[in-house]
């Protein structure tokens, strides 16, 4: 579930509450977005991975809320790992992860 | 009188899609490629909503030879008692090829080799709809993000002429006419929180139903998945390298089967305890681990954020429901060009039933991708002719909406979310969705009956979110209802559809069964309009350079 919204990370561009499937954020005008509906959270990691600052934390925790701190999220460097992992951080590619995929398919012989 | 009534935003179009996913993306563009114009609505953010976005999965582009084709083809025909067609499979997976490499092509992305199997993989599911959002917009698609379509509007003959619906976040209605209205906007999944699947909450299929549109498949609709218990990532692929441990580490046998897991072991397992996973079988190998996490980086995001290696450790599983999502039930596809049985009204996707190509059980991406990119392809080309033949009258006719339960209502006013409570307390348990039989599919009917006296009532309209949430909890009511009525009806084991009272398949039952109906429900047998086809012995395999 969405845990944290880091107000020192953000950068204030909504992109959260628009792209959000279930609408768990409220864009607040001249301010940060609000975390208004934690409850209504799927745990898609989807705004985790449009957010341009990394300035959101959505732990694995689907049914509860943990009560991170942003303390506890940056010590694991967990803030924008999705990110990363899709190539979707900047410099980065999804072309580059499907080329290191599709050489270890070969290297290992996988059939999927 | 419903809060649609208010004064709101009023669009019209030659096509209108319901939907975020990539169903609703490629309907649009095959719309818009062929001259109509297009409005997309879709209650979350098209790119974002839906399983796919969600699910980065990959999907397979096959070229037209047999040996590659025919194994996707085959894979679940029996699985699927029989119910595919290969008539379908052929046409889709045809379109399929043509049209999903042009994802690539559309960003300037080199379009990859062909692999050692003869095919080639998509991007991830996050990737591709990022592109074809972007793509819509480039081909002048309007699209209306956080607007759920709540209700379709009909003409005076009875066609669909488009629908009104909801603008959450600008808080008023919208109302949209068109000429031709594509429902793109997913399965059902009961709000489980199974992957990316709490968008998909029947709304299509009510839509469908209020307009006179009927269902198909709805019995095969018990499709769940193992997941880490404390998330939501239905992921089940990796789960062929899995072991299985009771609570005090021994292990558990014969909970994959063939290669893949078996959901009613698991599920059966579960009915007597908690169960453990390591994944160590054939995975000791660094570069494995490594194309595995790259391959599903949302299946390690559950345990990376909570500090378990999967590989090393054990960590507890449980089933969650993905319902026609990976199901197959749907609204009914009732000509060749995914039309329904409403004029002016199609279907694609999860929306539809997938039982032409997937008969009744399907789970992974690769038949629900052909599925989603052949309807939606098929959908588009035929709305925007339809539309187009019906010329000025399309925009300009009398229309009426025909949005009833959930909408509107007379009397006391009840809770939502103890509607939705009370629907996932009847299809969420094993012992009633997975194992089913006469009495407790019936009694399950009984306390879904009592719901849907309840939910005459006038719902909640304060907000947006309750006005939203009542129609939802209407649509996830009325689905379990016509999933547990189909059941009851085939009286047999078919599919994914397991009757512990009837438990053999029975072939004078191979047909389809239309259901329908909102205060009596009934079913119709329809024909399979295709005879059992012989599975080909299997070919030595191409090989490609």
């Amino acid at each position: 579930m969405i845990e944290l919204l880091s107000q020192s990370r953000c950068i204030q561009c909504d992109k959260c509450a628009s792209v959000c499937p279930t609408n768990v954020f409220d864009a607040v005008p001249g301010e940060s977005p609000v975390i208004a509906r934690q409850e209504d959270c799927q745990t898609c990691f989807l705004c985790e991975a449009y957010c341009p600052a990394d300035a959101l934390f959505v732990d694995a925790h689907a049914h509860e809320v943990i009560g991170l701190t942003e303390e506890e999220v940056l010590e694991k460097d967990l803030f924008g790992q999705y990110r990363r992992n899709l190539g979707w951080n900047k410099g980065n590619s999804p072309l580059n992860i499907h080329a290191e995929l599709q050489e270890l398919r070969q290297r290992v012989g996988s059939p999927y | 009188m419903s809060r649609l009534e208010e004064n709101g935003l009023e669009l019209d179009a030659d096509v209108l899609v319901v939907g975020g996913g990539p169903a609703a993306a490629w309907a649009a563009i095959a719309a818009t490629e062929r001259g109509a114009s297009v409005i997309v609505v879709d209650k979350g953010y098209v790119g974002s909503s839906g399983a796919y976005a969600a699910s980065t999965s990959g999907h397979k582009v096959l070229p037209p030879i047999a040996t590659l084709r025919d194994p996707l083809k085959f894979e679940r025909y029996a699985l699927g008692g029989f119910l595919a067609q290969h008539k379908w499979w052929d046409r889709l997976l045809e379109i399929t090829y043509d049209r999903a490499p042009r994802v690539w092509e559309w960003v300037g992305y080199d379009i990859p080799v062909y692999d050692r199997t003869g095919s080639y993989r998509g991007l991830q599911g996050s990737e591709t709809m990022r592109i074809l959002r972007k793509v819509l917009l480039q081909k002048g698609v309007k699209i209306l993000d956080q607007s759920p379509a709540l209700e379709l509007l009909v003409d005076n003959e009875g066609a669909v002429a488009g629908a009104r619906g909801f603008q959450r976040q600008a808080n008023a209605p919208w109302t949209v006419k068109a000429g031709a209205t594509i429902l793109a906007n997913g399965g059902v999944a009961w709000l489980s929180k199974a992957l990316g699947c709490n968008t998909n909450t029947g709304d299509g299929a009510l839509m469908a139903a209020e307009a006179g549109g009927e269902l198909s498949g709805m019995e095969f609709s018990a499709h769940y998945s193992p997941a880490p218990i404390h998330s939501s990532i239905t992921k089940s692929a990796y789960y062929r390298y899995a072991s299985y441990y009771d609570k005090d580490g021994k292990e558990i046998e014969g909970l994959n089967r063939n290669g893949h897991r078996s959901t009613s072991a698991i599920a059966k397992e579960l009915l007597k305890g908690p169960v453990f996973v390591r994944l160590n079988k054939d995975t000791e190998n660094p570069d494995t681990r490594r194309m595995l996490r790259l391959q599903q980086p949302n299946f390690f995001a559950a345990f990376d954020k909570v500090g378990i290696d999967p590989f090393e450790q054990n960590w507890e599983i449980t089933l969650l429901l993905e319902g026609t999502v990976r199901g197959t039930g749907g609204i009914r596809i009732a000509d060749t060009e995914c039309g329904t049985t409403v004029k002016g009204l199609y279907a694609a996707g999860d929306a539809a039933s997938r039982e032409l190509n997937c008969g009744g059980f399907t789970g992974g991406a690769g038949p629900n991708m052909t599925w989603a990119i052949g309807s939606a392809n098929i959908a588009g080309k035929a709305a925007a002719d339809f539309s187009r033949a019906l010329g000025k009258a399309a925009r300009s006719r009398p229309v009426h909406a025909v949005g009833g339960v959930g909408l509107k209502g007379t009397g006391a006013t009840w809770d939502a979310n103890a509607v939705v409570k009370a629907v996932q307390d009847e299809v969420f348990p094993y012992d009633k969705n997975i194992f089913r039989s006469e009495k407790t599919l019936l009694e399950s009917l009984a306390k879904l009956e009592e719901q849907w006296k309840l939910v005459q009532g006038a719902p909640l309209q304060d907000t947006a979110q309750h006005l939203i949430r009542s129609r939802e909890a209407a649509g996830l009511l009325t689905t379990a209802r016509w999933s547990y009525f189909a059941g009851l009806q085939r009286t047999e084991t078919r599919g994914m559809h397991k009757r512990l009272d009837f438990p053999q398949l029975d072939e004078s039952q191979r047909h389809y069964l239309a259901v329908g109906g909102l205060d009596r429900l009934w079913t119709r047998a329809v024909e399979v309009e295709e005879e059992v086809v012989k599975v080909p012995e299997a070919k030595k395999e191409l090989q490609l350079a």
